[in-house]
Formats: C-alpha cells, sequence, structure tokens
C-alpha cells in the first residue's frame, strides 16, 4: 500500500515521503484531551531513542472518541510541542474508524491485536507498528504503554 | 442526565467536550473494562465513540424514536 506518499501533514502540506520512506512506523491515533494524553511522553522517548534513518513515529490526530481531539491544526501542534516538546511527524486529522475511514486505516484496522482480535480502532492511542516493507508487524491497544517491553521489543526486532 | 445503563439505541447524547451523538450501538465493554459501556454513532453523518462508566450518567439530549 502507497500510504506513505498520500498523507497530508497537520500543517496542511503534503507529509514528505522521506520522512517515512525506508522506515519502521509506529502509526498512532493521538487525542489532546484524552486520560492517556500523557502517553506522548513516552512516544517521544521511543522518537528520541529510535528515531532517525531507520524508525519514527508518526501522530494522527483524530477526533472521533469523545471529540477529544477539537483543536486547530495550530493549537494541536502547539499543545504538543509547549506540553510534550514531540519533534515526530503529524498528519492533519484524519477518521480512523467510520464511512470515512481513512485508506490508511481500512488497511491497518485488519492486522491483528495482541488478542488476535482485527476490526475498529478502540480508542485514543492505539499504535501499530509498520516495516518499511509495509508489512503490519504488530498492534497495541491503547491501555498498552509505549514503552510497554513488548512495544520495544517488536521496535527492535523490525530494527535488526 | 441519564444513568448510562439505561441509553437506548436512537438516544442523542452529548460528550463533556460538546460533541453530540446518535447512538447506533451499545459495546458493552471498554478497553476490556466490563464495568464501563461504549455508545457509538456509526452513521453517514459521523463516527464517534463515547464511553461511560455502566454506574454513571450521561447527558441525554433527546431520547430516540423508538421511546416517541
Amino acid at each position: 500500500m502507497a500510504w506513505r506518499d498520500t498523507l497530508t501533514t497537520i500543517s496542511g502540506g503534503p507529509l514528505d515521503p522521506g520522512l517515512l520512506a525506508g522506515k519502521v512506523v509506529l502509526v498512532v491515533n493521538v487525542a489532546s484531551q484524552c486520560g492517556l494524553t500523557p502517553q506522548y511522553e513516552g512516544l517521544e522517548r521511543l522518537q528520541r531513542r529510535y528515531g532517525g534513518e531507520e524508525f519514527t513515529i508518526l501522530g494522527v490526530p483524530c477526533n472521533q472518541f469523545a471529540g477529544q481531539e477539537p483543536g486547530t491544526p495550530e493549537e494541536i501542534q502547539t499543545f504538543c510541542s509547549t506540553t510534550y516538546g514531540t519533534t515526530f511527524p503529524m498528519t492533519a486529522k484524519l477518521d480512523v474508524n467510520g464511512r470515512r475511514q481513512h485508506p490508511l486505516y481500512q488497511w491497518l484496522g485488519s492486522a491483528p491485536d495482541l488478542d488476535d482480535v482485527a476490526g475498529e480502532v478502540e480508542w485514543n492511542f492505539e499504535k501499530f507498528l509498520v516495516s518499511p516493507s509495509d508489512e503490519i508487524l504488530a498492534r497495541f491497544r491503547p491501555p498498552v504503554e509505549p514503552e510497554d517491553d513488548r512495544v520495544v521489543a517488536a521496535i527492535e526486532r523490525a530494527l535488526t | 442526565m441519564i444513568p448510562a445503563n439505561e441509553v437506548r439505541v436512537g438516544d442523542r447524547l452529548r460528550t463533556r467536550s460538546g460533541v453530540e451523538l446518535t447512538v447506533t450501538r451499545i459495546d458493552h465493554a471498554f478497553l476490556g473494562r466490563d464495568d464501563m459501556l461504549a455508545f457509538v454513532e456509526d452513521s453517514n453523518a459521523q463516527w464517534l465513540k463515547l464511553p461511560a462508566p455502566r454506574s454513571g450518567e450521561v447527558e441525554l439530549i433527546a431520547r430516540g424514536a423508538a421511546d416517541t
């Protein structure tokens, strides 16, 4: 799937394919007003630890979960940078479920989680690990923290 | 406000952030928690999920057609 070439940044322009090309990508739907929003801290630590030529996190703002990402792109960017100092790329706000589901999530949703359950994104901060050859390597539901041993192990396996 | 466990398909609810949804589906667990419900609107208008403690309350804007 050529998803890496079809995304829009949170600033509005096309996402530079170079930010994702050839990399392992941890795709995470994010929200600014969720109880899980502090997961940004762990995500940013993963980005600083593994980010570079071979890995990046990709944040996907989504307002479909209790309307917890209501802000404008500027508000979301400011919140992420000033509150959590995030440095990973972010897309424009997307629908991850439903009839206007973005094609990226039509594809990601087919992947099973740790309990072998596929389908809808359950809530904010669901994580999909994608290989450079576009294999969905793992799916972690929202309660699994970014620095959970299972997430870190999956990233390290993908990078070896 | 009404008890969450009295919400029915067709009811219109408002989230704390002010977003509204018309319930088309009720999930009887949320993030693996059986003490939580999740109300979902899956329609042409939007897809939106609102979780709530089974013993809590939610803001009801209007009862669904089945109740009128």
